[in-house]
């Protein structure tokens, strides 16, 4: 058994019309063995940007502390909010720095970038890292973690493009929810975020508890 | 007892405060800047144009060797009055910073970001031990997404600030008063540079040619141009013009 | 083999440990207290490779003690967690990790919560309302998951503790002693699981505590009737 799946979740994100939803499951495990149901793995950045850590769960700590270190010092430094993009550059530099022993985590990273006078009509963004930081950017959804396999079946079977927010969550919802059913090491609840332009709307889901 | 030299005994350590509160050899420093060769620079509507006088002291010289307007990254530009030597290592750093940034974020500095990194530096070499001040004051140029185009002055001391036109070196108190008169908030890129090329025109000793000055321009990207496309470099918005764009602009 | 437990009720948190120390199949030690209190409402209950364990309990105990005369007040709960989670995640990277897991046991006084956290050798944290550690982990979580319930009074926490407990000793083939400690507002207390009422009787110790610190606040109120005599030889000396 892999590192990776010592402790157990997964994580979910899908581009909508104008909007854009990440996902995770609450499990904490110690291999098989149950230990905690209110272990999030996805955390904001900004209003508008939030990224998903499925993978060891010491690393998920240690990880989004130094990622909460390193854009409060951008946000002051630069004096604006990081967009999308940048933060997957950031977090990819952040992982490479540890390219020879590298936290075990795959991110998931769902975001629209504040309107601009330079980009007035910002495109909703996810993008997926490996563990040493090599950048993925799909154009529809990306997955991550010991759900992978079933999270990728029931994604390719549910998500269509152009979906408004409800639809979009219901979409990301029922995919999350049966994946992880079928996943030992993953369930327990999930919790949702979906953003738009203008507001997040998080909601907490029950599942199956076995 | 005082050491020899006019500064006394305060001349010699760098970290050392004068009573009357000075550090002396940052003023050395910046008598070093006034004695160095005009630079001037304008931000208009849809850029920024810099420009610098090239003084070839023999006729021997190959000018076209002597770079005194220097691209940091596709965004950002320098131009200097004071020590050549000295703006060398400092281009080196800033480029080295720009692309140290790009590393992180996948993108090139800020111009203010930029700014504040090469000031920093500056600020060091008033406060370390073993070293002397940079004998050199910049300005820097630059577009960036989050607040356009901006012009910059750094001073040896690490003080910085953002203008709509200036001028360092030489003549820059009479570069100064005359852009005063000159400029206005709704100047367009063109206008600008004729307006260096006046500016620059004051005070200017022999004959001002293609060769005997050096320009540097930033652009507004369009909003096209703004999109990244994959696999491609976003065109550079910072760019020196040729020689043969000089001469055009000299000759109208 | 070891076995620990937490327990969160209303306002309190229970931490129990087995008391035994060996190696392999031998037990040299059944009176080992692997329970550790951190501060005056801050305590864990510690395993794993022995040496390790006790260094790395002194190594959090002296440093939330340096915390609390630098600071004048102790780390709160969360922030103990915090810190000592960084430990294990810093060393578990080290030339030479430190092999301790541990639940760390807390009341914060600031808003009258109890709070436990499960805490691995990785640096692992899950902020749980019960939970145990080594063997304990794979015979009595489900005997907790059946009988815990959100806001419990203490006599029902103890309840559960000792049926967590009852079933360690049952299921497993090492014979296991246990102490056990309580955290409320008012402190760190031992509890006797071998007595009859243990709650009852950490009630009448307070109790007693109470009424001597009373009495003796009482006389120290009193005209101080003594106080001439005392200083006395002082003043014939000068």
């Amino acid at each position: 058994m892999s590192i990776q799946e010592y402790n157990g979740g997964s994580v979910v994100a899908m581009v909508g019309k104008d909007c854009v939803a990440i996902a995770c499951d609450l499990r904490l495990g110690n291999q098989a063995t149950g230990i905690a149901m209110n272990f999030e793995k996805v955390f904001p950045v900004n209003d508008t940007l939030y990224y998903g850590l499925p993978g060891l769960a010491t690393d998920v700590y240690t990880l989004r502390e130094q990622l909460r270190f390193r854009v409060n010092m951008y946000r002051m430094k630069e004096e604006r909010e990081i967009t999308p993009e940048t933060f997957t550059h950031l977090l990819s530099s952040t992982l490479y720095e540890k390219r020879f022993g590298p936290y075990f985590l795959e991110p998931v990273i769902a975001g629209i970038a504040p309107p601009t006078a330079a980009n007035p009509n910002p495109q909703p963004y996810v993008s997926t890292l490996d563990s040493i930081g090599c950048i993925t950017t799909p154009k529809d959804f990306a997955v991550a973690g010991t759900a992978t396999d079933k999270l990728y079946g029931a994604a390719e079977g549910l998500w269509e493009p152009d979906l408004e927010p409800e639809d979009l969550f219901e979409t990301i919802s029922q995919t999350l929810l049966n994946a992880v059913d079928r996943d030992a090491l993953s369930g327990w609840g999930a919790i949702v975020h979906v953003i738009t332009k203008d507001k997040v709307i998080t909601r907490t889901l029950r599942s199956r508890m076995d | 007892m005082s050491a020899p030299g006019g500064g006394g005994a305060y001349s010699f350590s760098l970290t050392t405060f004068s009573p009357s509160g000075k550090l002396v050899q940052i003023e050395h420093a910046l008598a070093a800047v006034a004695g160095g060769t005009t630079s001037l620079g304008i931000k208009a509507t849809n850029g920024i144009v810099l420009a610098t006088e090239k003084k070839d002291t023999s006729a021997l010289l190959d000018t076209t060797m002597i770079e005194k307007v220097a691209t940091i990254c596709p965004n950002i530009g320098f131009v200097y009055s004071g020590m050549g030597p000295d703006f060398r290592v400092l281009v080196a750093k800033a480029r080295k910073i720009a692309q140290a940034y790009w590393k992180v974020y996948g993108e090139y500095p800020p111009t203010k970001v930029l700014v504040q990194e090469v000031a920093a530096v500056m600020q060091k070499a008033t406060q370390s031990g073993g070293v002397r001040p940079y004998g050199i004051s910049l300005l820097i140029a630059g577009w960036d997404a989050h607040r356009g185009q901006s012009l910059y002055q750094v001073d040896p001391s690490g003080s910085y600030w953002a203008w709509k036109a200036s001028a360092i070196g030489k003549n820059m108190v009479n570069g100064k008063t005359f852009l005063e008169k000159r400029y206005n908030d709704d100047l367009s890129l063109e206008d600008a540079i004729h307006t260096a090329l006046l500016t620059l025109k004051e005070g200017f000793e022999g004959q001002m040619t293609a060769e005997t000055i050096e320009i540097g321009i930033v652009t507004v990207p369009t909003a096209e141009q703004q999109i990244a496309k994959s696999g491609e470099r976003p065109p550079p918005t910072f760019r020196k013009l040729t020689e043969q764009e000089v001469r055009d602009y000299l000759s109208l | 083999m070891e076995c620990s437990f937490g327990i969160t009720g209303k306002d309190y948190v229970l931490l129990a440990s087995d008391m035994s120390a060996g190696r392999s199949i031998l037990q040299f030690k059944s009176d080992e207290n692997k329970i550790k209190e951190l501060g005056p409402h801050l305590a864990m209950a510690y395993g794993g490779e022995p040496g390790d364990t006790n260094n790395f309990a002194d190594y959090i105990e002296r440093n939330m003690r340096l915390y609390h005369i630098r600071h004048h007040h102790a780390l709160l709960p969360h922030a103990a967690s915090s810190w000592i989670r960084r430990s294990l995640a810093d060393s578990i990277r080290s030339r030479r990790p430190y092999s301790v897991n541990l639940l760390l046991a807390g009341f914060d006084t600031t808003d009258d919560t109890p709070h436990l956290y499960w805490i691995d050798y990785l640096g692992t944290k899950a902020v749980v309302p019960y939970a145990a550690h080594g063997m304990g982990m794979h015979v009595s979580l489900s005997t907790m998951d059946k009988y815990w319930h959100p806001n419990q009074d203490r006599r029902d926490g103890v309840d559960v503790l000792k049926k967590a407990i009852a079933e360690a000793q049952h299921r497993l083939s090492i014979k296991f002693t246990f102490n056990a400690i309580i955290i409320d507002k008012d402190g760190i207390h031992t509890v006797d699981l071998a007595a009859e009422d243990p709650i009852g009787k950490i009630e009448a110790e307070k109790a007693a505590k109470a009424e001597a610190e009373a009495a003796a606040a009482a006389a120290a109120a009193a005209p101080p009737a003594a106080a001439p005599e005392a200083s006395a030889p002082v003043a014939a000396a000068a």
